[in-house]
């Protein structure tokens, strides 16, 4: 197997919630205590991105995703572990020396209406990153290669003088498409892309995505908690949950046996056209907040499964007969 | 009679540079226990025909014309006071966001006791009693703990059950329920879906579901109508419609679901977006993105045919009815 | 490039800005007012009958002359004459020149050091933030006028009077831009933190734009609208402000009157019967701050994005 391209190693992320030293300090049963308090958003995650693929990172709310994907392209720095590009490690690098993957890891954001700078035109917004990363080319080049970013992701280059709010939710995400295109990188890092966009246009962008993937030879860390678009354009899925990856398979072996009891509950609980009445497995109980985790495996208040091992003992990933990594004591025990 | 008809809905927002028409022409009706969903993209004004039912749209919106009758009483010529008392007693509403029923400095009993008191004289602790029936009914753990709490206190899917108990307070005929799940996680969405459907048939309330989800549309309503530009395109019952779709855009809004393309294939794609109000296009307002648009599109509104069980306004599918009624005639 | 202008002002003209502004009388009116009154302070050695710094145009003879309409009024002199028989009118146009000078000066640097030290301490946050937010509090603690009342002491003890007359109004520009930068830094602060949040500062960072190019380039145009707000109001305070120290006798020299040096001149003269003398001039500074403050009132209506919505 080739080197991955993107290799992410033990990755831990803390966001502290106690303040300075002062606001740490408080008074129990009779004495003064320090008291240090963290959202513990990721806690161990080894992933790796191969070269052409798209790698789903799904989940729910607070599972984590989102932070994998601004850690790893550099918007939040890790509390612990490592990220690697074509076997560099970048999550130490800054200014400079980091400037080449700036060009090379790009990213699209979930939130079109406001990921489009409002005071700047969309000529503006394409022409910045590509006079930044090519401070040599020539205002001919520039143009060009603006035109032809907006024209594979099907805006009109007559469109240029027009501001942001100008447009509609879809056209702005081809806009920050465009955008992400204009300094032709190898990777991108889509968060929920589409998940703020209408059905008809969700389709739409989706279709830009592969298209640009196969035309540009893009690699793609794509974060959603929709999984019935994971199972069209992903290659591999990385279920997450409070942090940690339970799942890691290729989409047609995890949605045809989905071994982790949270991933089968996750897949049953997508709303089918061909149900009639709703079908899913009912958990117990909702997300724990990552404050303070669970012991043992995070999954365990919720799980039918969990025994006295669950609640004791973190479960690693551990390869299946399919081919699947799943973090579960009971797929290993043979409970499931 | 239907528990509900509305007939020829006209809302309009006055804007400056004149007035904008949000919905135009809708007619639908709900029966009593009857499940309907309300489908449509964001712009379609499915959450304006569903609030202008209690005359609730917000300035600078308006009934323009039509009648809505629930219990063959016309709510859009009712005075406020009137429609007060048929707000939340007989009607019932569930918004998105559950911030927008909680009040954030009430806990949840004093709230749902004011709720019961504002329609019916009964006292507090009557009310109450009543209260944790529903807390009850919504199947939340520990309901009498949850009277004494503050909306802060609770889960997203929590308050969410909290609002459907609500909702259920005064034995309502009929709950409104806009986009009930949408802010909400997948497994939470399914729990919330499956209590709402449950408690709709144990309690035989009508349930007008808005949602863009197709996929909660099919699990849990009978009937469904799909809006664009403010008018309904396609009326019908749910299973129907979604197996065997007329309207075009309907058709693609189904097409363009990653569920039924094949991994890794292009998906159906419908080009364009819709309208905004300020420039809703001339005839059918879906011809500038439509396959089968023909000149007729472009200059009159189609009128509904009923295919099946299906009503449907679109020309295409009236001529292809057309061609098969002229068909069998040649046959026979 | 015509064509861009063309389609700026086009956007302009379609804007909401334009549009509530027209529906406005009270803004029309307020503009109306500034507009005339800058106009006249601009043009003040044109429009001036004499000009008052020139002593030779000046004839003791015509002192305490009062405006026209009254007994004892004299054609020349429309709005009377002071205690050294200056033309009023003369002197109320060059004074609102020299208020206006020190109120657009006083906030431009109000602006500059808020400008830079409220992006700095809300997009670098941490130790930035809070070091220069305790210095803006620590600024705000002191009022202007004591600050103001020890700086011009010191200068017109280190000056003397008659250099101290030449660089009044600068010292003025600067006491006042100093004492009041923290207002314009909090605003530029709040807007800041919440335009940090928003991802298109994310996208720039992802591109890779250093920390500058992002706060001056990304995040300051979208802070502009509250700072355009809080300026605008800022100008009335400065001229208050001016005012002030200058009827203290702290502000402008009698020589180079401002409004406020002119209200504090006529003010021996009240009890004798001249009461125009320190009220013309009162009256002039008291519409020059209202319109002001009505444009900031309507412009921060206009541009509060919660109402701006609808």
């Amino acid at each position: 197997m080739t080197s991955p391209l993107v290799s992410i190693r033990g990755l831990e992320k803390r966001f502290d919630l106690s303040g300075n030293l002062l606001e740490q300090i408080t008074f129990e049963g009779g004495r003064f205590r320090r008291k240090q308090e963290a959202v513990h958003a990721i806690n161990g995650v080894d992933l790796d991105v191969q070269r052409g693929e798209a790698l789903c990172v799904v989940g729910e709310s607070g599972c984590g995703k989102s932070t994998v994907a601004r850690t790893v392209m550099g918007l939040l720095s890790p509390s612990g572990g490592e990220i690697h590009y074509d076997g560099q490690r970048i999550d130490n690098l800054d200014g400079k020396d980091a400037l080449p993957y700036r060009r090379k890891m790009q990213m699209i954001f979930q939130n079109p209406y406001a990921s489009l700078n409002p005071r700047m035109t969309i000529q503006q917004t394409l022409e910045e990153p590509i006079r930044f990363h090519h401070p040599d080319w020539s205002d001919i080049e520039v143009r060009d290669k603006i035109h032809e970013v907006m024209h594979s992701v099907g805006i009109d280059p007559d469109w240029g003088s027009r501001f942001g709010h100008e447009f509609s939710g879809g056209q702005r995400q081809r806009i920050a498409i465009a955008r992400a295109l204009a300094v032709d990188p190898e990777f991108i890092v889509a968060d929920e892309p589409i998940s703020a966009l209408d059905v008809s246009i969700q389709a739409q962008v989706l279709n830009l995505l592969m298209d640009a993937q196969e035309s540009r030879g893009l690699t793609y860390l794509f974060i959603t908690h929709d999984l019935a678009v994971v199972e069209h354009f992903g290659t591999r899925v990385a279920v997450m949950y409070l942090g940690r990856v339970c799942e890691l398979a290729d989409t047609a072996t995890l949605f045809a046996t989905p071994r982790h009891p949270y991933t089968q509950a996750l897949l049953s609980a997508i709303p089918k056209l061909e149900d009639d009445r709703p079908n899913h497995i009912r958990l117990q109980g909702e997300v724990p907040t990552p404050v303070n985790l669970p012991s043992g495996c995070v999954f365990h208040g919720r799980c039918p499964y969990a025994n006295e091992r669950c609640r004791a003992e973190v479960p690693e990933l551990i390869a299946t007969d399919e081919g699947a990594r799943v973090a579960c004591h009971a797929v290993e025990e043979g409970r499931l | 009679m239907a528990l509900l008809e509305v007939k020829n809905l006209d809302a309009r927002f006055a804007v400056r540079g004149g007035d904008l028409t949000a919905l135009r022409g809708i007619s639908f009706s709900l029966d009593k226990g009857e499940r309907l969903g309300l489908v449509g993209e964001s712009g379609a004004g499915k959450s304006v025909a569903a609030f202008s039912i209690l005359n609730l749209i917000a300035k600078p919106g308006y009934i323009a014309d039509g009648q809505i009758l629930f219990e063959g009483r016309d709510l859009a010529a009712m005075s406020e006071r009137e429609l007060r008392g048929i707000r939340g007693n007989r009607i019932a509403m569930i918004f998105q966001d559950p911030m927008m029923t909680l009040n954030p400095v009430l806990t949840i009993g004093t709230q749902m006791v004011e709720a019961i008191q504002a329609h019916r004289k009964i006292s507090k602790k009557e009310a109450r009693a009543i209260a944790l029936d529903r807390l009850q009914k919504v199947q939340i753990p520990s309901p009498e703990k949850r009277l004494d709490q503050y909306p802060h206190e609770l889960s997203g899917g929590m308050r969410q059950r909290v609002i459907i108990a609500i909702a259920l307070l005064l034995d309502p005929e009929i709950i409104i329920a806009d986009e009930p799940t949408t802010a909400l996680d997948v497994t939470i969405q399914a729990e919330i879906m499956d209590l709402l459907l449950n408690l709709c048939e144990q309690e035989n309330v009508a349930l007008m579901l808005i949602t863009h989800d197709l996929g909660v549309v099919s699990q849990v309503t009978q009937r469904m109508l799909v809006m664009y530009s403010g008018r309904i395109i396609e009326q019908g019952p749910t299973r129907e419609i979604i197996n065997d779709a007329q309207h075009p855009y309907t058709q693609g809004l189904i097409n363009a679901l990653p569920q039924m393309g094949e991994p890794g294939d292009r998906l159906f794609q419908i080009p364009g977006a819709m309208p905004s109000l300020k420039n809703v296009p001339k005839g059918c307002p879906f011809h500038p993105r439509c396959r089968f648009a023909t000149e007729q599109c472009k200059h009159s509104m189609p009128e509904y045919v009923r295919s099946g069980n299906v009503d449907v306004a679109c020309y295409e599918v009236a001529n292809l009815i057309e061609q098969e009624r002229q068909m069998q005639e040649a046959e026979s | 490039m015509t064509t861009a202008t063309v389609s700026r002002w086009d956007r302009f003209r379609e804007s909401f800005f334009w549009y509530s502004f027209k529906r406005d009388k009270v803004a029309i009116l307020s503009t109306l007012v500034l507009v005339l009154m800058v106009f006249a302070a601009v043009f003040a050695p044109l429009l001036a009958p004499t000009d008052p710094y020139d002593l030779a145009q000046i004839n003791i003879m015509n002192s305490e002359l009062p405006p026209a309409g009254l007994d004892g009024s004299d054609p020349a002199f429309p709005l009377g004459t002071d205690a050294q028989g200056r033309d009023l009118l003369s002197t109320i146009l060059y004074g609102t020149r020299v208020s206006l000078l020190i109120g657009f000066g006083a906030v431009v640097l109000q602006a500059a050091l808020g400008i830079l030290f409220g992006l700095l301490a809300g997009y670098l946050g941490g130790k930035v933030d809070s070091i220069l937010m305790r210095i803006a509090d620590v600024q705000l603690s002191f009022s202007t006028l004591m600050v103001a009342i020890i700086v011009g002491a010191v200068f017109k003890a280190s000056f003397g009077n008659l250099m101290f007359g030449e660089i009044a109004i600068y010292m003025l520009i600067f006491i006042i831009g100093v004492a009041e930068w923290p207002q314009i830094a909090r605003t530029v602060r709040a807007s800041v933190l919440a335009e940090k949040k928003k991802e298109y500062v994310d996208a720039a960072k992802v591109m890779g734009f250093g920390t500058p190019r992002i706060m001056f380039r990304h995040i300051l145009p979208n802070t502009l609208s509250p700072i355009f707000v809080i300026a605008t109001v800022q100008i009335a305070n400065a001229i208050i402000s001016e005012a002030a120290l200058s009827f203290l006798g702290l502000g402008m020299p009698e020589t180079q009157p401002s409004l406020g040096s002119l209200i504090k001149s006529g003010f021996d003269y009240i009890q004798s019967g001249s009461w125009w003398i320190t009220l013309i001039p009162g009256l002039v500074l008291v519409v020059l701050v209202l319109v002001i403050n009505l444009l900031g009132d309507w412009s921060r209506d206009v541009m509060n994005p919660r109402l701006y919505k609808g």
